[in-house]
Parts: structure tokens; C-alpha cells; sequence
């Protein structure tokens, strides 16, 4: 089969310690369907990987054959920029999307970490997101169609190139955050956006809890659109407060100057210039990427004082170089650290889970094997278990795909 | 329908909220889509969760299948009953249930009507982003099955974009919650794909929506224009200049007339005309539409207006939202048809459409969404004349077949329903199609829901995923097809 002689696999390969005998990287869908549709006659078990970003996301897969990298398949199908849509393979890297993009002006309004490693179809498939989520939404929000090899191999498509589009169901926001357990994502598309002509963070350093909701209620108020608000939390010394507009530079200085107006800027603000704004994003992403242990968290979105005072003290302390970021318009944050005590760590995230704000949910997205064995990565499971139970039963009878990878043991 | 069923519903719901006359099925015989009319079994308007899963528990037992309805404004047929159904009305649950401002949510329960949520909160500043035409009488449960969209869905995103949360009367009567007031709870977001589900996955008994601070400044302009060439020249001039309008919408002579005719409005008799909205900071927004109305004028705009105020706006977009209705002063009958294009194509299918129309003889207004590319042809006939009426759903089938070919959709906002489950082929391939069955079939494995929607040809689920078996009950002809 010229489809995919497949390489013996090594160390590198393993997800969370379970080691594949093979690795496949298919150089086209149709050789990507090939070994799919071979590995089903075989009854393997297979786990998808693009750039490996988020692969510590989930629990250890139950059996693993093999591992099928996407990161051959990764052309540009299709790019209308007059229709602000483009079709890409799935193993295309977010940076050279944008790259491809950023000479006719746009961009994919999503910026997760690692952009030079996260492929299209790994960030779908761990739903990761960035803090412009807070203007333009989630790749579920931006993405309008896909195409999916199922199980058995069929390739199917849902939603379409338009953005507009009601006809069927919409697969393609099934597959957010799915972590490969429903089929291999093989293209996606999705809706663009016009590169802003200017762009202007403002830090605001020193914000207790408190100071964070109220600034953000105040901007609200004061009806400015921020395309990402991040509260990073600096220990003792409270919250430093980063604001971001983008926009037409007109519309842009006009929301700076108003934002200046707002409570304590004028005590503990400043806006970054260029370099210090693109220092300060990069850095902020280190929270969520560099550490041992990291859990994604969801709240309330104006929940930062009952997260800051009762949900989180117990983890924060039970974590060497402990960061916490939230993102106060999204209801969104990360915690992250070493753990000082495998056991105290554990302890630490079910008193967390226990005290999170009503609808609150803890997910650890990395956290050491000695962790994971004493708590679910997952958390408790979701009220509507069986029914995703069903969902997978339908698309993996055979639960060959990253089998016990997703929430209670999917 | 058989008595007893009738006497448990009604035990249910209570003996008023139970329609079983033949007078009173009529008027749910059909939802927007006047064309397609079925007389339900059993009419029953249940309060509650509690009793909308009673009720689809007893439709169960007697193994009937069920068609829920909201307000009954669609435009595709998805409420349409299905012969001796149960149809699940929803109008009376219409509670607002719960607001938070500060975390930027409202729950509602289902028959609430869309711009009702708005106007809840609208003397705090807030607002619910979609705005269907239909805004003030369709309902959010409707929405939410319909996934509707709306003029400002071009900047702020559709229904599955507002929606965070829904209680879920599944199939079998067990209620699930999806979702919810928080982000990203594990597991997979069947919320996402329960959004636009036309009916066929659950019966949605509460909606938790997201609510936005409204945007400092709004500028509105009305641009006419010779011919829709350059209307659709100056849509693609201002969205390649990176300006993200929040509404751009195209009229053609035919529905400029018709607008005006019904509004009393003082267009001018012209080829095509926009209407545009730009919204956000004042700054942004000035800036913006000031750039906008340049390109429009370097496009060709013939004139240029401004609203001098609300007033004077609100009636600008009352005469766009009317136009569906007022073709109706123009021609005795009329089908609304719902199809999308890539956006840059807008001035070559609307000749086609004409070429098209010219050659059958008929007339078509065009009016719709031009920032994303969702065309609303309302093809004119007369029902007197004899054949006008089938030359005109022949048109409507080709403008759909001409919108798959161009690379776009069979539908934006309005829906599959009962009336282009057979255009779903020309989307998409028996396996695509069978990929979405997998999911209705997790969902409701009896395909008990609002069958005969959607899918283009039946289907029953089996116990066991597989390849398509014949069930022993369709085999001897006692069971409705999917």
C-alpha cells in the first residue's frame, strides 16, 4: 500500500506515556482515509495528532495502535478573500494560515499559544482559544465547515463555504473540542476578518478582585469594545489588568483616551508601546503553556472575587511559581504551576471544583501521571453523559478512536 | 388519534390546553409556509418541562410522533405536523425566567418572543444580538431550532451564537440541561449542534441567551444606485476595505417598489439600493461610515441619505424588514425563497436569476442579506394562471441548484423543513447525510421527532449503528419514515 508505509514509533510519540507501535503521516486526505479505512478492517485503535500542543488534554488513551500525524496535510484548498473564507487542510500550522492570510490583509481572529506549532485541526479538535475570544468568539464561532474521515473511512462534509448556512446539522461545532474521538479532522473552513489598521494594549497594574469586575462593568458601561481583557495575577501585589483595542486608528485613540478616564488609570495605568504589547501577549500565553500542571477553568464571567478568595487559595498555594489568568469578559482563566505534593495538588483541585461559582468547571489541561491517577481530568461528569455516550457509540461503534481519551471515559 | 391518547394529553396539560376539534387542528395545519398544510392528530400546549415531557412520554407510549411549534412563523415547513401527530405547541410558555446583567445573560423560556428578550432589557442598556424580519412575533424556541439569523448577523453572528445554555426534553421524556451560563463545559457541545436541529433533536423548554451592552453609535445609510451591479460593486468595495458592517442590505427595483407601496416610504424608482448599518464606538462608527458612503459614491451611488434621526431610521428599516410582506401589494402570490452565494458573486447570479426568471415568464424581487451573500428572491406569480404556480416552485428549484453550483447554500436562515429535504442531495453526498443521521440517531433513535424533515429520504435508525436495514414495522407499511 503506498498509503502510508508507516514508521515504527518512538518516545516521542506517546500520548501520555501509552506508546503507539506506528506512526502514520498520510502526504493527502485520500492516503489519510486509506489508512483509516485499513486500521477499521483491522480493528486499531488510533489517536490523531497535529502539532502535540494540547495532547496532555484528556486521560490516557486505553489502547493505542497507532498514531496518524496530520502534519503533511496542510495546503490551502481554498482562499476567497473577497469572500473572507478559506478552506486548509488540517495539519497547516495557525502561524502559516495567518501568514498566507496577512498578505490580503486578514486573519483568522483566533490566537491560541504556540501558533507556530497548533495546526487548524488540532485547535478545533482541543478547542483552544486566545484572548481575542472575547470579540470574536471561539473557533466555534469562526468555523463553518469541515470535512471529517469517520471511523470505517467515509469521508463526510458538513456546513459549507458560506458563512451564512443552515442546511443540516452543524458538525462542524460537534467536532470543537471532540479531542479526535468522533473521526480525523481533515479540512476545515473558516469565516475571516479584516486585519485591524492599528492596535493598542493599556496595562493597569495592582487591581485587587474587587477593581477588576468593577473596571470591567465600567468599560461596559462606558460601551467600550475591547477584543481582549486579561487579568493576570501577580501574588501579593493583586492584578496587573491588560486591555486591548484594535480598530481603525480613529476609532482606536478614541477608545484608549476614554479608557485612561476610567478608575485608577491614572495612578497604575500606562499604554504599552509596540514592542512592550507584543512582549506582554507572548509572556501572558507562558502562563498556560510552560508549567507542570495546568487547569482550564470556566465561571461566571464576573466571578473573579469568589474565584480569587474561596475557589483558588488552596491550589495557588499548592503550586511552586503559581500563575492564575482570567479572562473577566469571557468567564474564562487558567491556573498553572508545579505541585509541590502530587497528593496536595490532587486534594487541591477537588476543593477547587467543590468551590467554584455555580456552572464553574475545572479541567486539567496537562498535570503530572501522579496527579492524574488521583483525580479525573475531567472532572464530575456532565449532565448529559449518556447522551454524548450515544453520539460516540454512533460515529465509533467499535471505540477506536482515542478510546478513554474524553470526558467519562469516552 | 385515538380517545384515550386525547384524555392522557389533556390529563396533562389540562382540558383547555388540549385540542383535539377539528376547528381548532386547522389553524396549526401549517406554520409560515402557507403551501404545505397536514392536519395534526392532537394539538396540546403544554406549561411546563414537567409537561412537555409527560407529553412526549405518552406520544411515546402510543407511539406517535411529535412536532414541536413556537410561533409558527417559519418559512420552510419545519413545524409543519406530520399525518396524526401530536404537535407540541409552546406559545404558552413564555416566561421570562431569570436576568443577570453583570454576567451578561438572560434565561427565557421558549415561547417568548425574540424581541420581547430585547425589550427586557433594553432600558439597561442591553440587547439580544439576532434580529429576524420576524422579530416581533417569532419566538426563541423557534430560533433556536431554526438557528435564525437577521439583517445584524453579518457583524454579530447567528442564533448558535447567542445561545449558551437549553433544558432539552429529549425523545424518550428524559430532560438533559446543555450548556449554560458558563463557557466550554466538557464534554461535546451537542448544545452546538442541537442549535438549527429544525426539531428533530429535542424539544427545547428553556434558552439561556447572551446578552450585549449596545453599541455606543449607530450610522445608518440608504444608497440608490442604477442597477444591482453596482450595489453589489459597492458591498464589495466597503468589505474589502475592512470595515465589518454590522447590516448590509440590497433591494432591487421590484422590492423598492413593493416597499414602498406598503410604507408609504419616499424611495425613488431606481435599479437597486442599500441599506447599511455601521455600529460601535463613535469614533469607529464615524470614521467608517464616513469611508462607506465614499465607496458607495465611487461605486456609482446615484444619492446618498441619512436618517436626521430614530424616527426617520427606524422607518428606513421598517421598509426593508416589510418587503417579504409587501410584495404582496405588487402580486397576487409569491414565494419567498432563502439561498447563499459567495458574497463576490452577488451581481452575476442576480442576472442569471433574471435570465432565468425572463425565460419562464415570470418576475422576481430580490431582497436580502448582501454582506454574506443570503439572497431572498420572492418569485411573483399569479395562482389563477394556470401553470404560473409550478413554473414558479420550478424557478425556486433552480435558484437552489444555481446557489449549490456558485459554491453557497440551499438555505441561510429560513430552514430544510418540509420543503428542501429534496434539495439536500444537492448539497451534499449520501455520506455527508448519513453523518448527520448518526447524530439524530443518537439523539432519537425511534426518529420520533419532527420526522420527514431535513433528511431527503428515510431512514430509521436500527439498534445498532451499521448500514441501512429494513425495519420489520416499515416492512409491513405501519411506521412513518424519517
Amino acid at each position: 500500500m503506498t498509503a502510508g508505509a508507516p514508521r515504527p514509533a518512538t518516545d516521542a510519540d506517546a500520548i501520555l506515556d501509552i506508546r503507539p507501535d506506528v506512526v502514520y503521516e498520510p502526504a493527502s486526505v485520500e492516503e489519510a482515509i486509506e489508512i483509516v479505512r485499513s486500521a477499521f478492517g483491522q480493528k486499531k485503535s488510533l489517536a490523531f495528532v497535529g502539532g502535540g500542543t494540547d495532547l496532555e488534554l484528556g486521560a490516557p488513551p486505553e489502547r493505542l495502535d497507532a498514531v496518524v500525524r496530520t502534519a503533511a496535510l496542510r495546503r490551502v484548498v481554498e482562499y476567497a478573500p473577497s469572500d473572507q473564507i478559506v478552506v486548509a487542510e488540517a495539519g497547516m500550522t495557525l502561524e502559516s494560515l495567518q501568514e498566507r492570510l496577512a498578505a490580503h490583509g486578514q486573519r483568522l481572529s483566533i490566537d491560541p499559544p504556540l501558533a507556530s506549532r497548533a495546526t487548524l485541526g488540532g485547535i478545533v479538535a482541543a478547542n483552544a482559544f486566545g484572548p481575542r475570544r472575547a470579540r470574536f468568539g471561539s473557533v466555534r464561532d469562526l468555523i463553518i465547515g469541515v470535512s471529517l474521515v469517520r471511523a470505517d473511512g467515509t469521508l463526510a462534509r458538513s456546513g459549507g463555504k458560506v458563512v451564512k448556512n443552515v442546511a443540516g446539522f452543524d458538525l462542524p461545532k460537534l467536532l470543537v473540542g471532540s479531542l479526535g474521538t468522533l473521526g480525523l479532522i481533515a479540512s476545515v473552513t473558516f469565516r475571516l476578518h479584516p486585519l485591524p489598521e492599528a492596535s493598542a494594549t493599556l496595562r493597569l497594574a495592582g487591581q485587587t478582585a474587587r477593581q477588576v469586575r468593577l473596571l470591567v462593568s465600567g468599560m461596559r458601561e462606558a460601551q467600550l469594545e475591547p477584543t481582549a481583557v486579561a487579568a493576570v495575577w501577580r501574588g501579593a501585589a493583586g492584578f496587573d489588568v491588560a486591555v486591548r483595542f484594535e480598530g481603525f486608528g480613529a476609532g482606536v485613540a478614541q477608545q484608549v483616551a476614554r479608557f485612561q478616564t476610567l478608575a485608577g488609570f491614572q495612578e497604575r495605568g500606562e499604554v504599552l508601546g509596540a514592542a512592550a504589547e507584543s512582549a506582554f501577549w507572548s509572556a501572558h500565553d507562558a502562563a498556560r503553556t510552560t508549567s507542570p500542571l495546568v487547569a482550564r477553568l470556566a465561571a461566571p464571567l464576573a466571578s473573579i472575587e469568589t474565584l480569587a478568595a474561596e475557589s483558588l487559595p488552596e491550589l495557588l498555594g499548592a503550586l511552586e511559581s503559581p500563575a492564575f489568568l482570567w479572562y473577566p469578559t469571557l468567564g474564562l482563566g487558567f491556573v498553572s504551576g508545579a505541585p509541590a505534593s502530587l497528593e496536595a495538588a490532587a486534594t487541591a483541585v477537588g476543593s477547587a471544583r467543590a468551590s467554584l461559582p455555580a456552572g464553574g468547571t475545572l479541567v486539567l489541561a496537562r498535570a503530572p501521571a501522579g496527579v492524574r491517577r488521583l483525580v479525573d481530568v475531567w472532572g464530575p461528569p456532565p449532565p448529559a453523559l449518556d447522551l454524548m455516550r450515544s453520539v460516540k457509540e454512533r460515529f465509533d461503534p467499535g471505540r477506536r478512536l482515542s478510546p478513554g481519551r474524553f470526558v467519562g471515559g469516552i | 388519534m385515538p380517545r384515550d391518547v386525547a384524555a392522557r394529553m389533556a390529563a396533562i396539560v389540562g382540558p383547555g390546553h388540549c385540542l383535539a376539534d377539528e376547528a381548532d387542528l386547522s389553524t396549526y395545519e401549517c406554520d409560515g409556509l402557507l403551501s404545505f398544510r397536514v392536519r395534526p392528530g392532537l394539538v396540546v400546549l403544554p406549561g411546563t418541562t414537567g409537561e412537555v415531557a409527560a407529553v412526549v412520554r405518552a406520544a411515546r407510549e402510543a407511539d406517535l410522533p411529535i412536532v414541536a411549534r413556537g410561533a409558527g412563523t417559519g418559512l420552510s415547513g419545519g413545524a409543519l405536523p406530520v399525518e396524526g401527530c401530536v404537535v407540541v405547541a409552546l406559545s404558552r410558555m413564555k416566561r421570562i425566567l431569570e436576568v443577570d446583567l453583570e454576567n451578561g445573560w438572560i434565561r427565557v423560556e421558549p415561547g417568548v418572543i425574540n424581541l420581547d428578550v430585547s425589550k427586557a432589557v433594553g432600558p439597561a442598556g442591553y440587547y439580544y444580538a439576532p434580529d429576524p424580519s420576524s422579530q416581533s412575533v417569532c419566538s426563541i424556541g423557534g430560533n433556536v431550532a431554526e438557528n435564525s439569523g437577521g439583517a445584524h448577523c453579518l457583524k454579530y453572528g447567528f442564533t448558535t451564537n447567542h445561545v449558551l445554555g437549553a433544558r432539552v426534553v429529549r425523545a424518550d421524556g428524559r430532560v438533559v440541561d446543555l450548556g449554560g451560563p458558563a463557557l466550554d463545559a466538557p464534554g461535546y457541545d451537542l448544545l452546538g449542534v442541537l442549535v438549527g436541529s429544525e426539531g428533530l433533536l429535542g424539544i427545547v423548554t428553556e434558552v439561556v441567551l447572551r446578552l450585549l451592552r449596545k453599541p455606543e453609535a449607530t450610522r445608518t445609510f440608504f444608497a440608490t444606485f442604477p442597477s444591482t451591479d453596482g450595489a453589489g460593486d459597492a458591498v464589495s468595495a466597503i468589505i474589502a476595505s475592512g470595515i465589518v458592517p454590522a447590516a448590509i442590505e440590497m433591494m432591487d427595483r421590484l422590492a423598492i417598489v413593493a416597499a414602498k407601496a406598503a410604507t408609504g416610504l419616499d424611495w425613488p424608482d431606481v435599479g437597486a439600493a442599500l441599506l447599511m448599518d455601521v455600529d460601535g464606538p463613535l469614533a469607529e462608527v464615524e470614521h467608517t461610515a464616513e469611508n462607506a458612503v465614499t465607496l458607495a459614491r465611487r461605486a456609482g451611488a446615484l444619492e446618498v441619505r441619512r436618517p436626521r434621526d430614530e424616527a426617520e431610521r427606524a422607518l428606513m428599516w421598517k421598509g426593508r424588514k416589510s418587503a417579504f410582506a409587501a410584495v404582496g401589494r405588487i402580486s397576487p402570490n409569491y414565494i419567498v425563497q432563502d439561498g447563499v452565494i459567495p458574497r463576490s458573486e452577488i451581481a452575476k447570479v442576480l442576472r442569471e436569476i433574471d435570465a432565468l426568471a425572463a425565460a419562464v415568464g415570470l418576475r422576481v424581487a430580490n431582497v436580502f442579506h448582501a454582506g454574506d451573500g443570503n439572497l431572498h428572491p420572492l418569485i411573483l406569480y399569479d395562482a389563477a394562471l394556470p401553470g404560473q404556480e409550478k413554473a414558479a416552485e420550478e424557478l425556486g428549484g433552480e435558484i437552489l441548484r444555481m446557489c449549490v453550483r456558485y459554491g453557497g447554500s440551499i438555505t441561510g436562515e429560513h430552514g430544510v423543513g418540509a420543503d428542501k429535504a429534496a434539495y439536500m442531495a444537492d448539497m451534499f453526498s449520501p455520506d455527508d447525510l448519513d453523518t448527520m443521521g448518526l447524530v439524530r440517531c443518537a439523539f432519537d433513535p425511534e426518529t420520533r421527532l419532527n420526522p420527514g424533515k431535513v433528511f431527503p429520504t428515510p431512514r430509521l435508525c436500527g439498534d445498532r449503528p451499521g448500514p441501512y436495514r429494513a425495519h420489520p414495522t416499515e416492512v409491513s407499511g405501519q411506521a412513518w419514515r424519517g
